[in-house]
C-alpha cells in the first residue's frame, strides 16, 4: 500500500469522525487545526487500529509523526 | 448564520441525555437550593452599560421562545420540550449591581457564587443573566443557565451567537428556529444492547470499593454550591500544554489535566483517611463535530467517559497518565460514549424520581469519586463583549450530588481555567486551600 492509498484512507476517516467532507481535508493540515480533540484523536487511532491492525496509542505520540495526515501515512507505511 | 434548531412544530423531542440532565435537576432541587445550574462567567476589562445590556438581551431573547419551555410527555410517552409561542411576553431576567452599592458583598465572586445558587423563578425560566461593574473599572457578565437547555459549548455559542446579533454579523434571522429531532422510538435491539453493554460496565465499575465523600450528610434544601477558580496566565498555560505533550502525547491534553485532577484530589482522600481501593470519575465529553456547533446549539450534546483509577496507581504519574489513555482508548473502542446516548433513550420512560433511585443502586448510594470536565476550546469567538475587551472566560457548574464535587477545566484566549465545585461544607476551606496548591503544584 503506498503512502498515498494510506493518505486516502485516513482522509475518509477523519472526514467521517469530524462531520467533514474529504474534500476539505488536507493532507499536510495539522490535526490540530483540523479542529481535534483527544477524543477526535483517539477516534482516529481506534480508526487507524480497525485499518491497519496498528495500535498506536502504547507507543509515544510524537508531534513530528501525528503532526499531519501525510506524516501519519508515512508512520503507518514504514511501520506496515 | 442560520440557526437549525432540531425542532418539530412547537415540540423538540428530548434526547437520552438531556433526560439524565433532568435527572441531575431533580436530585439537585431535592438535596440542595436549585437545580442542575450551570454560570458562564464573562470578565470583562472595562463597565458596562447595564441599560444597553438589558435592553439589547431583552430583544435578542425575544427571538428565542426555546428558552421559556419546559419538559412535557407526547401521547408515545416520548418526553419533549414545550416550545411557547414566540410573543407570549416571557420576561428577561436580568440583574446588574454596582459593587459600592453591595457592601454585603465582600467581593465579586459572593456576586458570582449567589447567582448560580439561585433558583429559577419557575418551570417556564431556564436562563438569567447579570451584570457586576466593580469598583476597580472591571466588570463581569454572567449568564446563568438550566443545564436542561444548554450544555457549556452550547451556552458558550448562545453568547456568540447574541454577540453576532450586536454588531450585525447575523444575516439571516436567529430565530428562525426549526424542530427537527426525531423521538427516536425505532431500533430497539440496538438500544437494548447498547442497555446491556453499559450495564456490563457499571458492574465491573461496582466490583471494587470506590472512594467517596460523604455527601448525603450535607444535602439540605438550602444547602449552595462553592467555587474556586485558578487561573493560569498564557505563559503558564503554555508550559502546562507543553508538559502534556511530553508527558502524555500529541493532542493528550484531557488525559494529562484529568492526570493532575486525580493526583490532587488523591491528595484530599487520603487526609480524611479514606480506604477504599479506587476512584471512580466520570468526564464529560462534547460528542458534537466542530463544524455542527452553530446547528447544535440548544440541549445537550454530550456523553460520558467513566475512568477507574486503582489507588496504587497514583504514586508514578506516567504509569497513571498510560492507565487513563488505555482507558480511553478501550472505551472509544467499544463505543462507551456512543452506548450511553442510545442506552439512555430508554431511560426516558421512566419517571425522573425513579430514576433518582436507580442512579444511586450501583455503587451504594456513592455514583462517583468525583466529576471531571475538560470544556476545551471556547465557541465564544470574539476578543470583546459590548464593547469591552474580555481578559477571562470560565464555567461554574452546580455538580451533581453525588460526587458533590467536580474540577473543570476550560480555556480562552490562550488561558486555561480551573474551576473547583464543591457543594457547602463538604469540604472545608482549608481542604479547598489545600486542594487549589496540589493542583498547582501538580499541573
Amino acid at each position: 500500500m503506498t503512502v498515498k492509498d494510506i493518505e486516502n484512507k485516513l482522509i475518509k476517516g477523519i472526514a467521517s469522525i469530524t462531520s467533514k467532507d474529504e474534500s476539505s481535508i488536507k493532507a499536510d493540515v495539522p490535526f490540530h487545526e483540523l479542529g481535534i480533540d483527544s477524543l477526535g484523536f483517539v477516534e482516529i487511532l481506534v480508526y487507524v487500529e480497525k485499518t491497519f491492525n496498528l495500535r498506536l496509542i502504547d507507543t509515544d505520540l510524537s508531534k513530528k509523526d501525528f503532526e499531519t495526515i501525510h506524516s501519519l501515512a508515512s508512520f503507518i507505511g514504514k511501520t506496515l | 448564520m442560520q440557526v437549525v434548531i432540531p425542532s418539530f412544530g412547537n415540540k423538540r423531542y428530548l434526547s437520552g441525555f438531556d433526560w439524565v440532565m433532568g435527572v441531575v435537576d431533580h436530585v439537585l432541587k431535592k438535596t440542595t437550593c436549585a437545580g442542575n445550574i450551570s454560570q458562564l462567567v464573562f470578565k470583562l476589562d472595562s463597565p458596562v452599560d447595564p441599560e444597553t445590556v438589558q435592553s439589547c438581551l431583552c430583544r435578542c431573547i425575544k427571538e428565542f421562545p426555546v428558552l421559556y419551555g419546559r419538559v412535557a410527555r407526547d401521547y408515545n410517552l416520548a418526553p419533549y420540550w414545550q416550545v411557547p409561542k414566540k410573543d407570549k411576553g416571557n420576561s428577561l431576567n436580568f440583574d446588574s449591581r454596582r459593587m459600592e452599592n453591595s457592601p454585603q458583598h465582600g467581593n465579586a465572586w459572593s456576586f458570582m457564587e449567589e447567582w448560580v445558587n439561585t433558583p429559577f423563578k419557575n418551570e417556564n425560566e431556564h436562563s438569567a443573566f447579570h451584570l457586576l461593574n466593580t469598583n476597580g473599572g472591571e466588570s463581569y457578565f454572567a449568564m446563568t443557565f438550566d443545564h436542561r437547555l444548554f450544555d457549556a459549548r452550547g451556552a458558550e455559542s448562545f453568547v456568540h451567537l447574541f454577540q453576532q446579533y450586536l454588531t450585525g454579523d447575523c444575516n439571516s434571522h436567529i430565530g428562525d428556529v426549526r424542530l427537527t429531532a426525531s423521538a427516536e422510538l425505532s431500533q430497539w435491539a440496538d438500544k437494548f444492547r447498547a442497555g446491556k453493554n453499559i450495564n456490563r460496565k457499571i458492574i465491573a465499575l461496582s466490583k471494587t470499593s470506590m472512594r467517596s465523600l460523604p455527601v448525603t450528610q450535607y444535602c439540605e434544601a438550602k444547602k449552595g454550591f462553592k467555587f474556586s477558580l485558578i487561573g493560569f496566565d498564557s505563559q503558564k498555560t503554555g508550559e502546562i500544554y507543553e508538559n502534556a505533550y511530553e508527558d502524555a502525547g500529541y493532542l493528550m491534553v484531557m488525559p494529562y489535566l484529568l492526570s493532575v485532577a486525580i493526583r490532587a484530589m488523591h491528595g484530599l482522600f487520603e487526609s480524611r483517611g479514606l480506604s477504599a481501593d479506587s476512584y471512580i470519575i466520570p468526564v464529560s465529553v462534547d460528542m458534537r463535530s466542530s463544524q455542527d456547533i452553530k446547528q447544535e446549539l440548544f440541549f445537550n450534546y454530550a456523553s460520558m467517559f467513566l475512568f477507574q483509577i486503582h489507588v496504587d496507581m497514583l504514586n508514578d504519574k506516567k504509569a497513571l497518565i498510560n492507565e487513563i489513555k488505555s482507558q480511553m482508548y478501550e472505551q472509544v473502542q467499544s463505543s462507551l460514549p456512543n452506548n450511553i446516548l442510545k442506552a439512555s433513550l430508554l431511560l426516558r420512560i421512566a419517571p425522573l424520581s425513579l430514576l433518582r433511585k436507580l442512579f444511586l443502586l450501583p455503587f451504594g448510594g456513592k455514583f462517583a469519586s468525583f466529576y471531571f470536565s475538560h470544556i476545551g476550546k471556547c465557541s465564544y469567538q470574539y476578543p470583546e463583549f459590548m464593547g469591552a475587551k474580555i481578559s477571562n472566560i470560565f464555567h461554574m457548574p452546580r455538580v451533581p450530588t453525588p460526587p458533590g464535587i467536580g474540577i473543570i477545566f476550560n480555556s480562552f484566549d490562550g488561558q486555561l481555567n480551573a474551576v473547583i465545585s464543591c457543594l457547602d461544607g463538604l469540604v472545608s476551606d482549608e481542604e479547598i486551600f489545600a486542594l487549589e496548591n496540589s493542583l498547582r503544584s501538580e499541573i
